[in-house]
């Protein structure tokens, strides 16, 4: 196996495990909602 | 059936091991000897072998197309631009072909009667024209090349041939070689034309034994 | 019948020693029996050794070059190993010039290593003719080649040691040459023969370790028969690349899509007030989700719906923002009838830890006056009559199709790089064909 062929591999390899990461994360870089500062005061029932 | 006879010339002890053959020359004093029903003649002398590092030797033994061989005698042949060997290869059925050999490379040829050959090119080339290298030439349905056309003279011989060679014996030498590793060589004298068909094959094929040791060199993978 | 191994004779000498007629030094004649014409290596007079008297045939009074690999050394290529016993220095009428040393072995018979540019063959004299299929190719046993140089005259420019033909400076033949990758045919005509060579690429570093030459000489442009260095590696790259995408399409199949977490429809103001409604609650199991919020407005015409949306996590409070915002416009110009946008809109919000959420949508709708008349009085879409609404569903999800595509661009990329590294190489190779089809061929040698 020539070096090139052994780099692309681990090439491959490490974009799988990014793919993975980001599905662990359920993230994308095109979403288009994040975290924001927490809101002041409450919404939604707090208690039952 | 071996013949073992007593040399004329110097009395040592020359074998002939074919009907077929009856020429050879003597190991010891190199006159060439002719058998007949009579017994043996001296014909001639013949020249010294000149020095050469050819990997095949008389008593070098093989196989080809699933039958034994032993390498018996050899030609050698000159032209203006080389020489090269021809060993007689006799057969463990007692039938014989030539391996010849130019240049590292070996053509194994068996002797087939001219009558039998149709090719029009051939024929105008017994008949004394010369061959053009390049012609293309049908032989028995196959395309051969001619490949060189020369005159060639005969320098040295030894061993059991099936005819005296006389140094100094001229011929014109055609050869012709084909796209699958054919070869076929026609040669005509003065007298007679001789005609030999076969094909390209590689020392290794032809599983050999007893190749001559050369000094320096290890003996190939091939080799037994 | 004799023994085969009744008394050995000693081994043959390996080589016949002969005095120069021109210098009076010694030769050495390691091809005995097949060498013609031998270059005395002291002072480069050419000898004839066909006849035992050794006769001179061209007398020079030079020093020998210095060789690469000198005359008498010994390499093992292939499994096989061979004597350096000739050189010959040959060009094109004077022009690109190359190399030949001529390789021995008894038992296996010559072979050349020829030297292009730094570039390395090893070529051996064919026993077949080779079979025309075209005008334009060639085949010999399997192997297919294709026409690179027709009407060469290739020319003896110095000669030293030992050949198995009158070999002359000076001396010319007619050449053309056929191509495949790793290997050309070579044809060389003069008056009285023909003769055939295959010429096998070689890789620098097998010369290196056979012969010890210096590896290190980039050949540039290629050699016509010098396989891509990118070309192998390109479809191992590909095979790879295509399996490794696979695996992720795979994946993707088995825990891509979405599950369906919440919807509701609700009114749209006619006066187009900021309104806000409440969707859920919506557990979310997973350590890290996608949360997908479509909205629809089935009546939306000329105008647009704002959405804030805020996902706020029950016990810590954390909010997760997104803006929407679905927009309609028609009319007809000149053209005749445009419409453009979408009655719907979809966002996504990525990484929401678990948790139990509160989905607020904040909607403002508004009406587009753009070229209409000022004058109008009617609300547009908003009319009550219109009963327009918004219905938001709410989704939930791992993955994200555009990382599958994000994926397969990254991977291919080296693969794009590789390509154009190949197609570089093999068109900079088939630039020096005298059959390349640019017309811009600077290769004519009148």
């Amino acid at each position: 196996m020539s070096g090139r062929t052994f780099f692309y591999a681990l090439w491959c390899l490490g974009v799988m495990g990014l793919f993975l990461l980001s599905a662990s994360f359920a993230w994308s870089p095109f979403a288009e909602g994040s975290r924001a500062r927490t809101h002041v005061g409450f919404y939604g029932p707090t208690h039952k | 059936m071996s013949l073992h006879l007593p040399c004329p010339n110097c009395g040592a002890d020359v074998v002939f091991r074919s009907p077929a053959l009856p020429s050879r020359v003597c190991d010891y004093c190199r006159s060439m000897l002719v058998r007949s029903d009579s017994g043996v003649i001296k014909v001639g002398e013949a020249a010294a072998l000149p020095f050469d590092v050819s990997p095949v030797q008389i008593g070098m033994r093989g196989r080809v197309d699933d039958k034994g061989f032993e390498v018996i005698g050899r030609v050698r042949w000159a032209w203006t631009d080389g020489a090269w060997n021809e060993w007689l290869l006799l057969f463990e059925d007692g039938g014989n072909a030539w391996l010849g050999e130019a240049m590292g490379q070996f053509m194994l040829l068996w002797e087939r009667p001219f009558e039998k050959v149709r090719t029009r090119t051939l024929r105008n080339v017994a008949e004394g024209h010369d061959a053009i290298p390049g012609t293309e030439v049908t032989l028995d349905k196959e395309k051969l090349v001619i490949a060189d056309a020369r005159d060639v003279v005969c320098v040295a011989a030894e061993g059991e041939l099936p005819f005296t060679a006389p140094s100094g014996w001229k011929l014109y030498s055609v050869d012709l070689r084909g796209s699958q590793g054919e070869c076929a060589t026609l040669q005509r004298d003065s007298d007679e034309v001789t005609f030999y068909q076969g094909r390209y094959v590689t020392l290794a094929e032809l599983a050999p034994r007893g190749l001559r040791a050369i000094e320096g060199w290890k003996l190939p993978s091939y080799a037994a | 019948m004799q023994p085969d191994t009744a008394l050995q004779p000693p081994p043959a000498p390996a080589a016949r020693a002969l005095t120069c007629p021109g210098c009076g030094g010694g030769v050495e004649l390691r091809a005995a029996g097949y060498t013609v014409h031998v270059a005395c290596q002291y002072c480069g007079s050419i000898l004839d050794v066909t006849d035992p008297q050794v006769k001179l045939v061209t007398a020079y009074n030079q020093a020998a070059a210095e060789l690469e690999i000198p005359l008498g050394t010994r390499g093992v290529l292939r499994g096989v190993e061979w004597e350096v016993i000739g050189y010959l220095q040959r060009s094109e009428n004077g022009a690109y010039g190359w190399e030949e040393y001529l390789l021995f072995n008894p038992y296996h018979g010559y072979r050349w290593l020829v030297n292009v540019r730094g570039g390395w063959s090893l070529g051996e004299q064919l026993t077949v003719t080779p079979s025309w299929i075209s005008y334009d190719e060639l085949r010999v046993g399997p192997e297919f080649y294709t026409h690179f140089f027709a009407d060469g005259e290739a020319q003896v420019d110095y000669v030293l040691g030992e050949f198995f033909w009158r070999v002359a400076v000076g001396e010319r033949v007619a050449t053309a040459d056929w191509a495949r990758p790793g290997a050309m045919l070579s044809r060389e005509a003069n008056a009285s023969e023909v003769s055939w060579t295959r010429n096998e690429w070689l890789p620098g570093k097998e010369v290196q370790k056979a012969f010890g030459v210096d590896n290190r000489r980039w050949v540039w442009p290629p050699l016509p028969h010098q396989p891509s260095p990118w070309g192998a590696w390109l479809w191992t790259g590909l095979k790879l690349g295509a399996a490794a995408f696979a695996c992720l399409l795979v994946f993707a199949i088995l825990f891509g899509g979405t599950q369906w977490s919440a919807a509701g429809t609700f009114p749209i103001a006619a006066d187009g007030h900021e309104q806000s409604v409440t969707l859920g609650p919506v557990t979310l199991p997973r350590r890290y989700q996608s949360v997908h919020l479509r909205a629809e407005v089935p009546r939306l015409e000329n105008g647009w719906v704002d959405l804030d949306y805020s996902l706020v996590d029950r016990k810590t409070q954390q909010v997760f923002e997104a803006y929407g915002a679905a927009e309609r416009y028609s009319g007809s110009d000149s053209d005749g009838a445009w419409t453009e946008g979408s009655r719907g809109n979809a966002v996504s919000i990525a990484s929401v830890p678990a948790g139990t959420y509160d989905l607020v949508v904040e909607y403002k709708a508004n009406r587009w006056t753009g070229a209409r008349d000022y004058s109008a009085i009617d609300s547009g879409w908003m009319a009550v009559a219109n009963e327009p609404q918004v219905t938001v569903e709410m989704r939930q999800g791992v993955l994200y199709g555009s990382n599958l595509w994000i994926a397969l661009f990254l991977m291919a990329a080296p693969l794009l790089f590789g390509l154009i590294r190949h197609l570089h190489f093999e068109k900079a190779r088939k630039d020096e064909s005298d059959f390349a089809p640019a017309g811009d061929d600077e290769d004519d040698d009148e």
